[in-house]
């Protein structure tokens, strides 16, 4: 090995997307496994709690109880798999296999792993809402072609949610405390964001506060590309939708710089 | 700061909140050497190596890699290194040849481009018939020679290992051994750390000696020996410290339950030990005994 000239640095597109790579690599060798409960859960969900539901409920919004909820099983799919991934998956990369003392051994800094694992996770997002809605459309609860933008939808709110889930992984001390963020932010998240019931039901103040809870607007939107039934809203979800994910995702990974880099 | 040296450090320091971890440290790396920190658990050895690999900023001084700034040129310098940490972070859920393309990714090689590479190393490191097997399927001594090789695709100017053979068995640490020296007769530089004697004597031409984050010695393995130490020593039951008579020429200290008596000459220790066959050992003095003598204690005693 003579002695080398000195090779460039990769640029940060390229790091980024060879951390993407790990990760779909990764993954792929357990699709199944992995992907298994992802989509078992919302159709489990759809027959009992729609079937079930559906008839005593009647009309929800406007709309039958089957087509209020469907657009919310696709975002849940998105933010299960990414709240899931970027934190127990987050913390056994970091304290078990020590994966990420390999990658920034590497060109590779902080950033750009987590740059690379956020967007890894959007694109489980796309893909699981994808999924779910195709499903669903088998029920006919999809009204609109517009629902084929709701996997871009998924990809915002996994991107939101594995932002979560970092900080949860940043600011866990050992793996039980994964229950605080689960039962303690992502389920209440879930149940109070308009996705079995319009929040409007909710009492005015907590109405107000569901609103800026970061699963609502994803869950509107969703809900007007799959009945085509668009409302003002859009106005402030669409930005809401672009931008929300990535403030989150900038201060997740800052914090996962303070932590990685002591 | 111009230089010839891979690596520069002077007066280098880190703390950990109230604990200084390394404290005033000096000392820099010639290209094509193999220089190695020696210590005991908690001397400092990893914390210099992850600020020299740039995962830990320092707290005072000043360091540079390449003529580098670690703290400005974190990406740049790591472009150069092969880093090979204490633990073998690989990517359990995927192939040996997997591992390898993943990685040189990393460093912006192309699957293609990098595969003539990874079949160079892989024989190398003797894992061929390993390519496509999972992690999980190999050895211990194999997937420390996976991730030695996974450090060398990028062909670094500097190969940093962290403990290389801690927990091998003796075959596998020879041969790990093996392959170190024949990349040092390649040319590549390599910097290590180890608490084993007989690893920084097989490899090391330097050696930096450190405790408490502080250096207690630095230059060649024989040369500190010689410098520190009488060539010869008699290891005893320290029992039988109240019935031996001790000429003002000996050196003695004692540590745990022996007792090592120092001399010029191995016929007056000879003399010393004759009341005690079976009990006694007399050998030429080496690391070991420099280690005992600079830090006062066991070289595996962790605090």
């Amino acid at each position: 090995m003579s002695p080398n000239k000195i090779r460039q640095l990769p640029t940060f597109a390229r790091m980024v997307s060879a951390i993407w790579y790990r990760h779909y690599r990764v993954y792929q060798n357990n699709f199944w496994t992995n992907s298994f409960p992802t989509v078992l859960e919302p159709l489990i969900f759809i027959l009992a709690v729609g079937w079930g539901l559906a008839s005593a409920v009647g009309t929800m919004d406007g709309m039958d109880y089957l087509t209020f909820i469907a657009p919310a099983q696709a975002m849940m799919a998105a933010v299960y798999t990414s709240a899931f991934e970027e934190s127990y998956g987050t913390y056994f990369r970091m304290m078990v296999d020590h994966n990420y003392d390999a990658m920034i051994s590497t060109p590779v800094g902080v950033n750009e792993v987590f740059w690379g694992e956020l967007l890894y996770t959007g694109t489980k997002g796309w893909f699981f809402s994808l999924v779910v809605i195709v499903v669903l459309s088998f029920f006919g609860v999809i009204h609109s072609a517009w629902a084929v933008l709701v996997p871009f939808v998924g990809f915002f709110t996994a991107v939101a949610f594995g932002s979560l889930g970092l900080f949860a992984a940043r600011l866990v001390k050992n793996i039980n405390q994964f229950n605080f963020f689960i039962t303690g932010v992502i389920s209440p998240l879930i149940l109070f964001s308009g996705t079995l019931f319009p929040v409007d039901k909710l009492p005015p103040v907590v109405s107000i506060v569901a609103k800026m809870l970061p699963l609502y607007y994803f869950i509107d939107v969703s809900r007007m590309l799959t009945t085509g039934r668009f409302t003002s809203d859009l106005y402030i979800a669409v930005p809401y939708l672009l931008v929300v994910p990535f403030i989150l995702g900038a201060f997740a990974v800052n914090s996962m710089n303070k932590k990685l880099i002591q | 700061m111009p230089t010839d040296s891979l690596i520069e450090a002077r007066q280098l320091v880190k703390n950990y909140d109230d604990f200084r971890a390394v404290d005033g440290v000096d000392f820099h790396v010639r290209p094509g050497e193999c220089f190695g920190f020696l210590g005991p658990n908690g001397a400092g050895k990893s914390t210099l190596m992850k600020m020299i690999y740039c995962f830990s900023p320092r707290g005072g001084g000043e360091l540079s890699i390449f003529g580098l700034d670690p703290d400005k040129k974190a990406s740049e310098i790591k472009n150069r290194l092969g880093v090979v940490a204490q633990t073998d972070n690989l990517d359990e859920d995927i192939t040996v040849t997997q591992n390898l393309q993943i990685y040189s990714g990393y460093f912006g090689f192309s699957r293609k481009q990098i595969q003539p590479k990874i079949d160079e190393l892989l024989a190398f490191m003797s894992l061929e018939s390993k390519a496509h097997a999972g992690i999980r399927q190999l050895s211990g001594g194999m997937k420390r020679r996976l991730v030695i090789a996974r450090a060398l695709l990028n062909d670094p100017d500097l190969l940093i290992l962290d403990e290389p053979t801690t927990g091998l068995d003796p075959q596998v640490r020879h041969l790990i051994w093996a392959k170190l020296r024949e990349l040092k007769t390649q040319g590549v530089t390599i910097l290590l750390t180890t608490h084993y004697m007989e690893e920084a004597q097989e490899l090391c031409d330097r050696l930096l000696v450190l405790d408490k984050g502080k250096v207690l010695s630095l230059g060649r393995p024989e040369e500190l020996v010689k410098n520190n130490l009488h060539p010869y020593v008699l290891e005893l039951p320290v029992a039988k410290k109240s019935e031996i008579q001790i000429p003002p020429s000996i050196q003695l200290e004692t540590h745990g339950d022996k007792l090592f008596l120092f001399s010029d000459t191995p016929s007056e220790l000879e003399k010393i030990a004759l009341p005690f066959q079976g009990q006694f050992r007399i050998r030429t003095t080496g690391l070991e005994d420099l280690f005992l003598k600079l830090t006062g204690r066991d070289l595996h005693e962790s605090e």
